[in-house]
């Protein structure tokens, strides 16, 4: 099974070969069979890199240590799942589950692409093709996940236990969809230019495939961040590690990507611009990969590094961003550019939408490429943190997010601001208010803690606002704006819901940093502390055993005002043996949207423990946000406006044979 | 056998999927309307429906119908203008060109980098054949697998500690000998075993744990060669060399004249009256405890020595092979030993390892050379 | 307004705020970028009072004094010059004497390096990049060839 994988990796490259080259040539040529090949090698090859992989992960699963990298991820007393996730807790495996994101990327676009223009269909595909040749021969020539180890040892060395958590079964793949998703967008605006036209359904596809490329990574960046906050134990939800920016730069460019195929599908204009913004999104997933993937960081993500490999992802960068944006340089003179518009109008507002997204997601590039930069140019070694992006990031965010609620109230063409404030003058009082209680009613509060809890009720008011407008509460009787409103396209609950999101992850956000307590101390059994209003007691600590560590665990009790215990919450250290390493386990409890956050400290040599307790209002909300964004995501993909034919409403025959769009 | 097959047969559905559409039958007849014009049909329609929803104005959709209109018009004159045009050689040449190419590619390729003779190994198959056809290894890993599950089973750790011992695994040997004695209760072979791992652990210091081992195996077996013969060197490490001394005569009178101990223990006597003629001398060399372990030997005794604990580095390789240093020891070891065909399979093995290319494997080759030992004869 | 002055106007506003995003970026990074230095990369460096830095080496032995309510102190190394730190919090679980470390802070006016984070991130050799980069340069650590 281990070999037939190992094989059908190869096969696999080889089909990605005649993927890139035969329906180039077909294309070029006006070949209708050559151009016919790419649907089915793209079937194919996902089938054999399927194969590939759960070839790999049975080996995981079964602790087949002769497969090196088995030996070295793996241990025969961890939990089955991780034993599972150890699949792509790895470099070699990891690259392996990314490129099998990509060839199941390619086979849908052949098997739902079938209403695309044939010369584009064999474009997009070749260049897919091209793409997972790169890797799949940087898997195989570097990091190849098969390598075998003979004699076989009898024992592994055990997952990093940082990562034996549920988070890793979840936070790669959904990640990688979402880097690995935008590829479709980049190989659609690659085919553009190779055509030199823009189809209208080019158009069209871009968005969906977007959004979906865009769900995914809001998913994986949000399990991401709640990952980091329970496992380092450091009660921090986002660090500005440079392998967070790694995600979050295709994110902001992936965002405004979403709000300019917008404009191009409504209005037919910024086409350009967008396919510009879909090549730049892929290419900063690409970078990174390669920042991740390379070892120039320092981080647990970089598992073991090897120079090699980063010079052969460096070439991979160079030949597929170099070569698009010279591309797009060549050709971009030739294809037809959309039409202008008035700056006041929604078009108008998506634009300068995109404008302080581009430019967010340039100076975190610039924050992240920096160090390495000073680095190679001269000895010093520098970091640039959160200080740097507090200070540049944060006012690129607020005006736009003062700025979002006005968008989805112009109108295409010809926009009235003034119209528009108007309508959103409820949404104004609530957030005034919301300022004014904060400042009046919580002790402590600044000015700008307020300031940021009033701009996001103005966020989240502002997009209930949009939908009150559209469905015409106010204006016409309650009966017919209730018929009106359960009539909206589904589109519009998705902006209002990924809008309200983005309020609701602002103010867990505000709600955490302004208004959390922090008590850092060291407690013997039995004493009490108190922490925003709450005492906590600490009852001890236990010694526990798991199936491949051993713990302390350290028991606390919330109590009630008249003392009785209310609840239990444990954190403990783990020590594995395996690999040497303890970890800390931080002991959370949630109450409401809030949560108590204990970690566990060294023990003195008086018995006593050093913890750290937080108390974190709202801080659910962060991630909250991000679970409503991502509804709104698919909200917005479930519009059938959105795709090309829709033959589920209409029975006319000519549209349904046009096909079905993507599946939701 | 099998996987042969299932190979070939996986390259012949690459292959098909490359060649059925290139050897396609009738080809699609263009469609009847362009994709774009598709697109923008559904777009007037949607127009439609969100005026009679009342979501926008009549007089907006007026203008947006008229827009739609407009890139209708050009996307109708746009139509048509491109035709297939004929496939001849091209066709052929990229057609041939690409079904070889799956077959070349992949075959070749996997027969560079695939292991295509070895079978996967799952844990627990391995750990489940026949013990009789088990390395050691697999049946330690078998019996620490069951030992993990069930942690009270004295008799395993009694089984479990003496191969540990001879496998050089002394701290882990301590610790299965402790939770023998503690669940088995203690024999006087629990304590020596015990007294022997620590020692060794330590590098052959008789530390007061294993001395306190040694002394318990006493009152149990007043007799026992190994723990009177421990005792005196202990002393004899704490520079208590009457004690010593007396301790080894003791044992040489009540010996019986076949024991294998006799050897040793007049070796140590003779390296006590060493000691004790040149009490400066050999006061304080640093191996003066390695030195006593070794000179307390007869030569087989030694030789046995060497052996086992070449046969140790050689087990430790197998299970953990990513060693050059070890797999440098080893064959030198060999060599040292006088055995040329151990030394070339050990050569053999260490290169396989980190394969011959790398830098590893080179260092590894080099070394080897250096001592005339070189992989092929 | 005529059109091009409209279209001219929108341009120009656009440009002056990506002048304006520019100049703030990298104003931020002269202020707020912090640099990296080894204990005895000190003795040549001027760093401001407040200035924030990071500072990365080995902990050295034996210098890891636990005071009250989760104080700690304990000394930097490159082998050649040690600096004392303080820290207030929970170290982080692969802190170890002899082990590489990165604290991030500011120098107090005693010289005393007062830390508000403690990394102790590191690769499977215990040793954050960093840290393992300054000591191969000074010739204080050498690559093992095993594990």
């Amino acid at each position: 099974m281990v070999e037939l994988g190992h094989f059908a990796l190869v096969l696999a490259l080889a089909l990605a070969l005649v993927q890139t080259v035969v329906p180039l040539v077909g294309a070029r040529f006006g070949s209708q069979r050559m151009m016919a090949v790419a649907g089915p090698v793209a079937v194919t090859g996902f089938a054999l890199t399927a194969l590939s992989f759960a070839a790999l992960a049975t080996a995981y699963a079964q602790s087949d240590f002769s497969v090196v990298s088995v030996w070295e991820n793996s241990h025969s007393l961890q939990p089955l799942l991780y034993k599972i996730t150890g699949t792509w807790g790895n470099h070699e495996g990891s690259m392996l589950l990314w490129v099998l994101i990509l060839a199941f990327f390619s086979a849908l676009v052949a098997v739902f692409g079938n209403n695309l223009p044939d010369t584009l269909k064999a474009n997009v595909l070749a260049v897919q093709g091209a793409v997972g040749t790169a890797f799949l021969l940087f898997i195989l020539t570097t990091s190849n996940p098969f390598a075998r180890l003979s004699p076989a040892p009898i024992e592994g060395r055990a997952l990093n236990p940082v990562l034996q958590d549920f988070g890793l079964a979840v936070h790669p793949p959904l990640l990688y969809l979402g880097y690995v998703g935008f590829s479709v967008c980049f190989s659609f605006s690659v085919a553009a230019l190779i055509e030199g036209r823009i189809d209208a359904a080019w158009a069209r596809w871009v968005r969906p495939w977007t959004l979906v490329a865009w769900i995914f990574l809001t998913g994986g960046i949000a399990v991401g961040s709640y990952w980091a906050y329970y496992e380092l134990g450091w009660g921090g939800f986002w660090f500005w590690d440079p392998v967070e920016n790694a995600s979050f730069m295709p994110w902001l460019a992936g965002t405004a990507l979403l709000h300019s195929a917008i404009v191009m599908e409504k209005r037919s204009a910024l086409k350009i611009w967008t396919l510009l913004l879909a090549i730049l999104t892929f290419s900063l997933s690409l970078l990174g990969t390669f920042l991740v993937r390379s070892g120039v960081l320092t981080s647990v993500h970089a598992f073991a590094s090897d120079p090699t490999r980063g010079v052969f992802i460096l070439a991979i960068l160079v030949l597929f961003i170099g070569g698009s944006l010279a591309l797009f340089a060549v050709r971009a003179s030739a294809l037809t550019a959309g039409g202008l518009f008035q700056p006041i109008s929604r078009e108008g507002a998506l634009v300068l939408n995109n404008l302080f997204l581009t430019t967010a997601a340039a100076t975190v590039l610039i924050g992240t490429l920096y160090p390495l930069a000073v680095e190679a140019l001269s000895a010093d070694k520098i970091s640039v943190g959160a200080p740097f992006f507090n200070l540049t990031f944060t006012p690129l965010m607020v005006p736009l997010l003062v700025l979002v609620p006005f968008g989805p109230l112009l109108a295409w063409k010809r926009g009235d601001v003034l119209a528009a404030a108007q309508r959103l003058m409820t949404a104004f009082g609530a957030a005034l208010l919301a300022a004014l209680v904060t400042l009046v009613f919580i002790d402590g509060a600044s000015v700008l803690a307020a300031l940021g809890a009033g701009l996001a009720f103005w966020l989240i008011f502002g997009a209930l606002t949009d939908l009150a407008v559209k469905a015409g509460v106010g204006n016409v009787a309650l009966a017919v704006s209730a018929r009106r409103f359960a009539g909206l396209p589904r589109s519009m609950f998705g902006t209002a819901l990924a809008h309200l999101g983005l309020g609701l992850t602002l103010l867990g956000m505000v709600g955490t940093l302004c208004f959390g307590a922090e008590r850092i101390l060291s407690m013997h059994a039995g004493e009490t502390v108190e922490i925003a209003g709450r005492s906590v007691r600490f009852d001890g600590l236990y010694p526990a055993r798991g199936p491949n560590y051993t713990e302390e665990r350290g028991r606390f009790l919330l109590l009630g005002p008249d003392g009785a215990v209310k609840t239990e919450v444990t954190s403990s250290k783990r020590l594995f043996p395996v690999r040497q390493t303890t970890t800390t386990e931080a002991g959370i409890k949630t109450i409401g949207l809030s949560q108590l956050y204990i970690s566990l400290g060294d023990q003195a040599n008086d018995g006593s423990v050093v913890v750290r307790i937080w108390w974190k209002p709202l801080v659910i909300l962060i991630w909250g946000g991000g679970l409503v964004m991502m509804a709104g995501g698919a909200m917005s993909l479930m519009d059938r406006r959105l795709r090309v034919g829709a033959p589920a409403r209409r029975r006319s025959k000519a549209v349904a044979a046009t096909g079905a769009g993507i599946p939701s | 056998m099998l996987f042969w097959i299932i190979a070939a047969a996986l390259t012949l559905a690459a292959s098909l999927a490359v060649l059925l559409p290139l050897a396609g039958g009738a080809l699609r007849p263009a469609p009847a309307s362009s994709p774009d014009m598709a697109v923008y049909r559904d777009q007037l329609a949607e127009l439609d429906r969100d005026l009679g929803r009342g979501l926008i104005q009549p007089a907006e959709a007026e203008q947006a119908r008229a827009e739609i209109g407009r890139r209708l018009l050009r996307a109708d004159s746009a139509a048509g203008l491109k035709a297939a045009r004929p496939e001849g050689g091209m066709l052929k040449f990229v057609s041939t060109a690409a079904v070889l190419a799956i077959p070349l590619v992949s075959w070749g390729l996997y027969g560079m980098l695939g292991s295509p003779d070895m079978p996967p190994q799952p844990l627990a198959e391995r750990l489940a054949k026949s013990p009789a056809d088990s390395s050691v290894d697999e049946l330690v890993a078998r019996a620490e697998a069951h030992l993990a599950s069930d942690p009270s089973d004295g008799k395993g750790w009694d089984v479990l500690a003496p191969v540990y011992l001879r496998m050089q695994r002394f701290s882990d040997s301590a610790t299965a000998y402790r939770n023998a004695i503690r669940l088995e209760g203690e024999t006087a072979a629990r304590q020596i075993g015990l007294g022997e791992a620590l020692t060794n652990d330590s590098g052959g210091i008789v530390s007061a744990e294993a001395l306190a081992a040694f002394e318990a195996a006493l009152k149990l077996e007043p007799t026992s060669p190994k723990a009177n013969f421990y005792l005196a060197m202990a002393a004899m490490q704490d520079g208590r060399i009457d004690d010593a001394k007396n301790g080894w005569q003791r044992m040489l009178a009540s010996l019986p004249a076949d024991s294998p101990w006799r050897s040793a223990v007049q070796e140590a006597l003779a390296e006590v009256g060493r000691r004790q003629a040149a009490p400066a001398a050999g006061g304080n060399g640093p191996t003066q405890e390695d030195m006593a372990a070794a000179q307390a030997m007869s030569p087989q005794d030694r030789s046995a020595m060497i052996e086992t604990m070449v046969a140790g580095l050689d087990e430790k390789l197998r299970r953990d092979p990513h060693d050059v240093e070890g797999w440098k020891r080893l064959i030198r070891s060999y060599v040292v030993l006088g055995r040329a065909d151990q030394a070339r399979d050990a050569l053999s093995r260490g290169v396989a390892v980190f394969g011959a290319g790398s830098a590893d494997g080179k260092t590894v080759a080099a070394f080897a050379a250096s001592l005339g030992v070189t992989a092929t004869e | 307004m005529t059109r091009k002055q409209k279209r001219l106007s929108v341009i120009l506003g656009g440009l002056a705020f990506l002048a304006a995003a520019t100049g703030l970026t990298f104003y931020a990074l002269g202020q707020k970028a912090s640099y990296f230095y080894m204990p005895a990369d000190l003795v040549a460096a001027t760093i401001q009072p407040g200035q924030r830095i990071r500072l990365g080496g080995l902990v050295e032995k034996g210098s890891i004094v636990r005071g009250q309510g989760g104080n700690v102190a304990f000394a930097v190394t490159d082998k050649e010059k040690s600096v004392k730190v303080t820290y207030t919090g929970i170290l982080p679980d692969l802190f170890r004497e002899e082990q590489g470390v990165i604290t991030e802070g500011t120098f107090g006016p005693d010289g005393v390096f007062v830390a508000d984070s403690v990394l102790a991130k590191h690769d499977e050799r215990y040793m954050p990049k960093e840290v393992a980069d300054g000591l191969k340069a000074k010739g204080v650590w050498v690559e093992s060839e095993s594990q």
